[in-house]
Parts: C-alpha cells; sequence; structure tokens
C-alpha cells in the first residue's frame, strides 16, 4: 500500500510543473510590448508603476509619434517630461539612445536603456534643476 | 515706417534669442557635479549619463568615454550627500564611482583635507586612518606628467568658503604628500618650520610651500603619531577593484 502523504506530494509537484509551463513562454521572449496607453503587465507599465511606488508622480502615459521607436509613450513624472519606448531587442534599445539624447534637446537630461526599454528624460520645464528626479527615474528601471 | 523698422528688430531679437537657445549644445556629464552658476548653480545629483546645455572646465573635469567627469570637491558647491574625507593627491577609480565598464584611472590633485562623495576601491593604494583616506601606492607616471598642469585646481577651491574636512592625524608612512621626490621644481619654503611635533617616535612637519606657479601645500610626516580627525566620515558608495591608470 501507498503512502497517502507521498502521492500527496507528488500530485503536488505534478501541479507545480504543469503550472510552470504555463508561466513559460518560448525560447524567443522578446520584452515585453507597451500594450497600448492603460496596458497593464507590460514591460512599459512596470516602469510607470515602479516609479508611482518609489513616490514619484508620473502623468497618464500617451501614445507618442518619434522616428526612433514605433512602440512609444511619453508624458511627465514629476514635471520631468519622459518618454519610454519598448524595442524587441536590448541591442535595438541600446541604439536607440543617442535618438533618445537627441529628443531631450537644449536642456538637462538623459537617456538610458534596459531589457529592451529605451527611457529619455527631459528637464525642459526646470523643475528639476538638482536632477534629484531624474537620477531617481534612472535608479528604478529594472 | 518707424514703429516696422523697431518692430522688426524686435522680432529680430526674439528669433535671435530663442534660436541661440535652440541651438545650445549638450554637453554629456556623468557623475555628481556642480551646476553652472549660469544656470542657478548647485550640485546636479544625476550619476549615470547624462547631458546639460553647459561646459566643463578643463581642471575640474576628466573625460571618462566621451563625458565630463568631475573629480572636485562637490561639498564646496553644496553637495549634501554621503562624503568621504582624503587628504591629498589621489587616484580616482572612474569606472568604479559611475559602474561601467570603461577602465579609467584619473587623479585628484587637490591639496590637504577635501571630500568626495565616493570611498576608493578596497585595497593597499589607500590607508584610512581615523575617518580619512590617504594614498599610500607609488604613484604612477601618468599623474606624474598630468601634475604640473592640473594642479592648478587648487587656486579654484583656495578661495571656495565652505566646511571643509579638518584632519590633523598623523599621516600614514608612504603617503603621497610626504613625498619630496614629487615635490616640484623650484620649491620656496614661505612659512618654513610652521609647526614641528615630535610625538612618540615621530616627527611632523607641516609647511606652507610654494612653487612659482601654481602653489601647493606640502605635508610632510615621518613615522607614527597619535592624533585625532574631524569632519567627512562616510557611509555609501564607492569599493571595487583597480583598473588600469591612464594617460593623458
Amino acid at each position: 500500500m501507498r503512502h497517502p502523504i507521498l502521492l500527496t506530494m507528488i500530485a503536488g509537484l505534478a501541479g507545480l510543473v504543469a503550472i510552470a509551463g504555463l508561466g513559460c513562454g518560448k525560447a524567443d521572449d522578446k520584452p515585453a510590448s507597451g500594450g497600448g496607453a492603460g496596458g497593464s503587465g507590460t514591460a512599459r507599465d512596470a516602469l510607470v508603476e515602479a516609479w508611482k511606488k518609489a513616490g514619484l508622480t508620473p502623468s497618464p502615459m500617451t501614445p507618442a509619434t518619434v522616428s526612433f521607436g514605433k512602440d512609444c509613450q511619453s508624458g511627465t513624472v514629476n514635471n520631468v517630461d519622459v518618454i519610454v519606448c519598448v524595442y524587441p531587442s536590448d541591442a535595438d534599445a541600446k541604439a536607440a539612445e543617442q535618438a533618445g539624447l537627441e529628443w531631450v534637446g537644449s536642456t538637462t537630461g538623459a537617456a538610458w536603456s534596459k531589457g529592451g526599454v529605451l527611457v529619455s528624460a527631459a528637464d525642459r520645464r526646470k523643475t528639476d534643476p538638482s536632477g534629484r528626479t531624474i537620477n531617481q527615474l534612472m535608479k528604478l528601471s529594472p | 515706417m518707424r514703429s516696422i523698422s523697431i518692430l522688426g528688430i524686435v522680432l529680430a531679437v526674439v528669433i535671435g534669442s530663442s534660436t541661440a537657445y535652440a541651438d545650445r549644445k549638450q554637453v554629456r556629464y556623468v557623475g555628481i557635479h556642480p551646476v553652472a552658476k549660469s544656470e542657478g548653480g548647485g550640485i546636479c545629483y544625476i550619476e549615470g549619463p547624462h547631458v546639460h546645455v553647459f561646459g566643463a572646465d578643463k581642471v575640474q573635469y576628466r573625460d571618462h568615454a566621451g563625458a565630463n567627469y568631475f573629480v572636485g570637491d562637490p561639498v564646496a558647491y553644496g553637495y549634501d550627500g554621503p562624503k568621504f574625507t582624503y587628504k591629498g593627491h589621489h587616484p580616482i577609480h572612474v569606472n568604479v564611482v559611475v559602474g561601467d565598464d570603461n577602465d579609467d584611472v584619473e587623479y585628484c590633485y587637490l591639496d590637504g583635507p577635501h571630500f568626495h562623495y565616493f570611498a576608493p576601491p578596497e585595497g593597499p593604494e589607500f590607508r584610512i586612518v581615523g575617518d580619512a583616506y590617504f594614498y599610500v601606492a607609488e604613484p604612477p607616471a601618468a599623474y606624474v606628467d598630468a601634475r604640473p598642469a592640473m594642479i592648478s585646481i587648487n587656486a579654484v577651491y583656495r578661495p571656495l568658503v565652505y566646511t571643509r574636512p579638518v584632519v590633523t592625524i598623523e599621516a600614514p608612512i608612504g603617503w603621497i604628500g610626504a613625498r619630496v621626490d614629487l615635490g616640484g621644481p623650484a620649491v620656496v619654503v614661505e612659512r618654513p618650520g610652521a609647526a614641528v611635533i615630535v610625538p612618540s617616535g615621530g616627527i611632523r612637519v607641516d609647511a606652507e610651500v610654494r612653487i612659482p606657479m601654481p602653489s601647493v601645500h606640502v605635508d610632510i610626516g615621518i613615522g607614527s603619531g597619535p592624533v585625532f580627525i574631524g569632519g567627512g566620515g562616510g557611509e555609501g558608495r564607492g569599493h571595487g577593484k583597480h583598473k588600469k591608470h591612464k594617460r593623458r
């Protein structure tokens, strides 16, 4: 006679494996797409959520048309202009950093990429003279 | 007709000034640094790579992978974050401070006690005595070669009024500030023997020394001794492995 506890453990383990299988994507996983304004579960949404959790105040992000990305949304965080673009790969996002700096224009700003997401921040309203908001945005990038 | 001319002049000035603004060139920076007075002054706390539309001088900044990296004392400009006390000249492992892969060792030529917002990497080239870091390694040629030009940074800081760290503790053996072989040409002692203390088994000589141009303050310490240290302290950033030295 088999031990009932052992059977329960085996069943539980099988369930976990099944759940893990559902959670795994294909090997060619790409960075999550922006998924449109207000979408959830995306890399961009996670980023905005991280900013909120850190006490920053992001505005709603709205689709933006720029030459350096097809999936971009812009808004403000503590009155600093930001644009967040999602790319198919890390390399694509990295390659867009220079264009992201050009988006900053003639003011204080930065552009950085990580995990296929490019973020550009520009202090066009001169509301971040010490750069602390931009520094926080940078540090909170996943 | 006259009013049209005036309007034209006004328009030209407005358009001209806005064009000038639009044309302000981006200048790359990395790390914490002072903000130009023309832009309001104070400190920029952006630690990563970023841009401004004001320039950087060549005495307080070094090139790091195309960006300007500040090697001066940020406290002099109002920095209020974590800080570390150093005494005398020392290397700065820039890639460790900014956290990138571009190996780069630059040199700070500030005489005497001063602050930075980072601690040096752990290792034999620095000794911490009291709360101050002293560079005790053999300075490389890159340091020596750039010294005559870069030592002029002290002329920038001398008139600045701010709370500097106070370091009165005996410098450790090997400290770069006690290296007479690095003193430079034609040393003229203005206030010889300003202080000669003979603590238990040690000798300390403080003297204001001036070379023709620019001037430096040289502390000469031999042996060990007692005493204290003030200012500085520190928590925060820094530490990491040593990197190659960059010659300029």
